[in-house]
């Protein structure tokens, strides 16, 4: 055989260029996975100085110099990312170059060396100890195959089979019951299958115990709707009138939470620097970003730090604080105050009242009712809710129920105690992912219901029973605006996703969608002929409410968190500096007055006895002429 | 000196790869103030018929030529020409794709969905080969293959892996089958291609988990001889079995062997049968009656499998997207922070009604629940089989290759000192 002559230069040459080049491969690998490890732990669009320098163009939006400043450092960033990005690419390039050269040159030492060996020495014949060998190993990889795969079966078991096979039984049994009881189940028959699919799930389990309160369904029976209409209507149970819920503000955005609310002869002019038609004004222990709810002269509201919980009255005619009462030490509440964002903070959900007791509720998920004197009546714990911006969905009380939208990110529920021992009355499982909305209660005419929005649907409940009543699959993401409701149409909005319009009835409809302006904090107020929608970055949109014909678009110069009010055929919008921007609800713009409040705010106002009550960044203020 | 250049050539159809690779580093579309419009996005046309009957000539061409260099001129450099030749050619040429490994997916899939129609190339692709293993074993293995090409030029210092591993890794080309099989039957994916190891490095353009996964091939590839090929590759499983029946398959000796053993360790692929001269330890009676036990529990090997198939077949499902969305709304865990995917996002903006997508995921898991069933029996199977083929013993007094496992290479001709025909010795 012809073998090439092997040159021992040749070979030494070719082993010191693999040994070279298996270095530099060896280095540039490294510094690709340390440069890989670094892009990916970056997001170029939001750096901390990015975030900052964002922020302070949402307080500020005119700057035009921190604009050109934003965009200098997006390029940046941008120029950054990507060239890093070009290291790795032309890294790897460069490393499979080397890698090439490795295997050419060890080829090329192979082939220059002698090739054939020699006879190896003979060697005991093994041959039948290694089949049994590779028998038995064969033996082992089955039983390792069938533990495995069903160990991994049950680690990554999530019961969606099961329960699509529920939802199919219970869509056939749904249809199967549709011709035979369609008038004893009323309206919701009518749905769509997805919607009945979701009632028929929701229907399964009315009342559970699976929060953390479980003590209190364990404690008691738990009431069937018969028994709960007759409990809510018994002599014994007191509950405010329909007159006394219009005349107080016991709830965040009016007497229903639609922003609607009654009365006249509301203050269009004041200076709160000055003290222009400012009644009082009184500095809050506190901070939280919950509104002030008024019960006769009675002001309310609440503050918390990471380490304080803290409910709040206030004299209505003086602005005295009458009493402040620390509810930190609830059994059940957290050792530390949960992370939450900072525009959420500790102390988001207004507070609510049935004239015998107040309600407040943290995020921390402590629940408390305080007596008129501030004396606890009852806590509870509901658990830490599992939200990242920190929990805000206000209360609402329906007769002697204190109702709590408890969305978060895995068990979301309606839930509803009784107001008086803090008993859960019922507790309604919601298939949606975690919103910072607040209910609202609307009467339809014929019945009140309930409703709620949250990624993926507006869904209305009874508020006596917290039966499903219906749904409509139509928002996604994280909703953050409440819902309006005016002259039978149901308004709900986020951003990213829609504005649309549910009309009510059998079933309920979308009336009307649209995208062009959207919410993502303050929520819309609507009344029978128009809907304002107002964004967080200060644009109010005016619609038809019933066509969504766009009738006007008005920008302010400043941002807005609070929601707007409806009163007296006035809009009040508060923006982020506190000017209150105020116009008739009509189909072309018509301001009628701005009114400074001299500190900032993101709470919506209370009104109530001719008095608008504004919570500020520091300050409660008192306004009326 | 000739494979020298052979490997120079190959580094300069790589380095033109690398400048044309260069060419089409994408950034995202800026946004001009200026009023300047962006051209439009030109989609690449699809492939020209003649070429694709070229492609289709090529590989018949090859594994004609391979082969008569295998068989006839029994010559290992040929056969190593003609691998270089395919590598730049199917791999770096025609960037791993249409490919006969792949071609399994698309033949499943027209099986499974009456709606697909598999083109003509990629059947010929899947057929081709198997056809010319039938007759004259894995001869596509040894140089047509741009994987097993690629993964020959890098075997630098090939060690045997000894029975256990052996035993433990040949079965995983088995599942891989199976999986790749029930995913395409299912319309779910093509996970053969999606985590092909060499499409990236063919294309130089690959996730960082892909190329680190080639990485650790072709590392792995220096001290063991074809990885992929022998221990993933599903096309394997079948060229395998073909080749099994095959009717004029290499020969270590052209002639009769002189038992010299030179060849007795020249196979890097561990897929030389030994002589067997030592005689059975165990009676014949106590084989057949071993043989027969692992027969009759064959079935139950099957019903095992099929049963943890059936348990598993969510977590096999969940590789559907349409499954993992219906899994996103039904049970939301989105992370504090984190925004939800880009699928969601766009399902959501199609409007589709979650109904309709319960209702396919339902279907879809229920194909998943069969397909479980089968994969797990098919498991079952192979290993019942695997098991019983051990127990056939045949002795043997020559050193002869393993039909199913051997790539057709030819190293081994170099190592036998007779010459074609006579039997005579080459010095």
């Amino acid at each position: 055989m012809n073998r090439m002559k092997p040159s021992k230069q040749t070979i030494q040459l070719l082993n010191r260029i693999a040994l070279i080049s298996g270095i530099v491969a060896f280095i540039l690998c490294i510094l690709i996975i340390a440069n890989y490890i670094q892009v990916k732990r970056i997001d170029p669009l939001n750096t901390p100085a990015m975030t900052v320098l964002l922020d302070r163009l949402k307080s500020n939006p005119g700057d035009d110099a921190l604009r050109t400043e934003i965009r200098e450092l997006d390029l940046l960033s941008r120029k950054a990312f990507f060239t890093s990005w070009w290291q790795i690419r032309t890294g790897g390039y460069i490393l499979l170059a080397c890698v090439l050269v490795i295997v050419i040159c060890l080829k090329w030492i192979e082939l220059i060396r002698p090739k054939i060996p020699p006879p190896p020495e003979p060697v005991k014949e093994d041959f039948w100890d290694q089949r049994k060998t590779r028998q038995r190993w064969i033996i082992y990889t089955g039983i390792f195959l069938v533990a495995g795969s069903l160990i991994l079966a049950w680690l990554t078991y999530t019961e969606i089979g099961k329960t699509l096979y529920r939802q199919e039984i219970a869509r056939q049994g749904t249809d199967s019951r549709q011709a035979t009881d369609s008038l004893e189940r009323g309206p919701d028959i009518e749905l769509t299958i997805n919607q009945l699919q979701r009632t028929g799930g929701q229907d399964s389990t009315p009342v559970t115990g699976t929060d953390s309160e479980s003590d209190a369904t364990q404690s008691g029976t738990t009431p069937g709707n018969a028994d709960l209409e007759e409990q809510s209507n018994g002599p014994q149970q007191a509950f405010p009138s329909r007159e006394e819920i219009l005349s107080n503000a016991m709830t965040f955005r009016g007497p229903d939470a639609n922003g609607v609310v009654n009365g006249k002869n509301f203050p269009v002019s004041w200076n709160g620097t000055t003290g222009t038609n400012v009644r009082w004004k009184t500095a809050i222990p506190l901070s939280g970003n919950n509104s002030p709810i008024v019960w006769k002269n009675r002001v309310f509201l609440t503050g918390a730090s990471t380490t304080k919980r803290e409910v709040y009255c206030i004299d209505a005619g003086t602005g005295k604080i009458l009493w402040q009462t620390d509810v930190s030490a609830i059994p059940g509440t957290p050792s530390t105050a949960p992370k939450v964002d900072r525009e959420t903070g500790l102390a988001a959900p207004t507070m609510t009242t049935d004239g015998q007791r107040t309600y407040a509720i943290f995020a921390t998920g402590d629940l408390v009712a305080l007596d008129m004197e501030g004396k606890l009546a009852w806590g509870k714990n509901l658990g830490l809710p599992k939200n990242h911006y920190g929990y805000s969905s206000s209360l609402i009380m329906y007769r002697n129920l204190l109702i709590v939208q408890w969305d978060q990110a895995e068990g979301a529920s309606v839930k509803a105690f009784d107001g008086t021992t803090g008993k859960l009355i019922w507790n309604t499982p919601r298939d949606v992912k975690l919103s910072w909305a607040s209910p609202i209660l609307v009467n339809t005419g014929n019945r009140m219901e309930l409703i709620l929005s949250a990624d993926p649907c507006v869904v209305s409940y009874d508020p006596a029973s917290g039966k499903e009543l219906w749904r409509v699959d139509c928002i996604y993401g994280e909703v953050g605006p409440s819902l309006a409701y005016a002259g039978g149409y149901v308004f709900v909005t986020n951003e990213y996703a829609r504005l649309a319009a549910i009309k009510l009835g059998n079933p309920p409809q979308i009336a009307w969608e649209s995208t062009d302006y959207l919410s993502d904090i303050p929520s819309p107020v609507a009344s029978d002929d128009y809907l304002f929608l107002v964004t967080s970055y200060g644009v109010v949109v005016c619609h038809n409410a019933k066509t969504g014909e766009e009738y006007w678009v008005k920008e302010l110069d400043n941002s807005v968190y609070s929601s707007p009010v409806l009163v007296d055929g006035l809009v009040y919008l508060l923006d982020k500096t506190g000017i209150m921007h105020i116009f008739k609800a009509g189909k072309v713009y018509q301001p009628v007055g701005e009114a400074t409040l001299g500190e900032g705010s993101v709470c919506t106002p209370a009104f109530a006895g001719g008095r608008i009550f504004i919570r500020g960044e520091k300050n409660l203020y008192c306004i009326g002429n | 000196m000739k494979k020298g250049i052979a490997l120079t050539i190959l580094a300069l159809l790589f380095a033109w790869q690398m400048i044309s690779t260069f060419a089409i580093q994408r950034f995202p579309k800026p946004e001009f103030e200026s009023g300047y419009i962006t051209p439009e996005t030109l989609l690449p046309s699809p492939r020209a018929e003649i070429l694709e009957v070229l492609d289709v000539a090529v590989l018949l061409l090859a594994l004609s030529v391979v082969t008569w260099a295998v068989l006839k001129r029994r010559s290992r450099n040929l056969v190593f020409w003609i691998s270089v030749f395919s590598l730049a050619y199917f791999g770096f040429y025609r960037e791993g794709c249409v490919c006969s490994i792949g071609a399994i997916q698309n033949v499943t899939m027209a099986l499974f969905n009456g709606s697909y129609i598999i083109p003509w190339t990629v059947l010929v692709f899947f057929m081709a080969p198997l056809l010319f293993t039938l007759i004259f074993g894995r001869t596509f293995c040894a140089g047509v293959c741009p994987f097993g090409a690629l993964q020959d030029l890098i075997s630098w210092q090939p060690r045997t892996i000894g029975p256990r591993l052996n035993a433990v890794l040949g079965i995983i080309p088995y599942i891989y089958l199976g999986l790749a099989v029930l995913y395409a039957a299912t319309g779910t994916d093509f996970i053969i291609c999606r985590y092909d190891p060499f499409v990236g490095i063919f294309r130089l353009n690959a996730t960082f988990g892909m190329f680190l996964f080639a990485g650790v091939l072709l590392l792995s590839g220096l001290f063991l001889a074809r990885p992929y090929c022998r221990f993933l590759c599903p096309y394997g499983v079948l060229l395998n079995w073909v080749s099994r029946f095959s009717k004029y398959h290499l020969t270590i000796t052209p002639s009769v062997c002189i038992q010299c053993r030179l060849c007795e360790d020249s196979c890097p692929y561990e897929a030389i049968e030994k002589p067997v001269t030592v005689k059975n330890p165990d009676s014949r009676k106590r084989m057949v009656r071993k043989f027969m036990l692992i027969v009759l529990l064959s079935p139950f090997f099957m019903l095992l499998g099929g049963w943890t198939g059936s348990h598993i077949h969510e977590s096999l499902a969940r590789v559907n997207g349409k499954v993992r969305m219906a899994e996103e709304i039904l049970h939301p865990k989105r992370i504090a922070g984190q925004s939800e995917t880009i699928e969601m996002t766009a399902f959501k903006a199609s409007g589709k009604p979650a109904k309709e997508l319960y209702a396919e995921v339902t279907g879809i898991l229920r194909e998943f629940y069969i397909g479980g069933w089968i994969l797990g029996g098919f498991v079952g199977l192979t290993i019942g089989g695997l098991l019983a083929g051990r127990l056939i013993t045949r002795y043997r007094t020559d050193f002869e290759p393993n039909r199913g496992t051997c790539f057709s290479c030819a190293r081994c001709v170099d190592y036998c000192p007779v010459k074609t025909g006579t039997g005579s010795i080459e010095l």
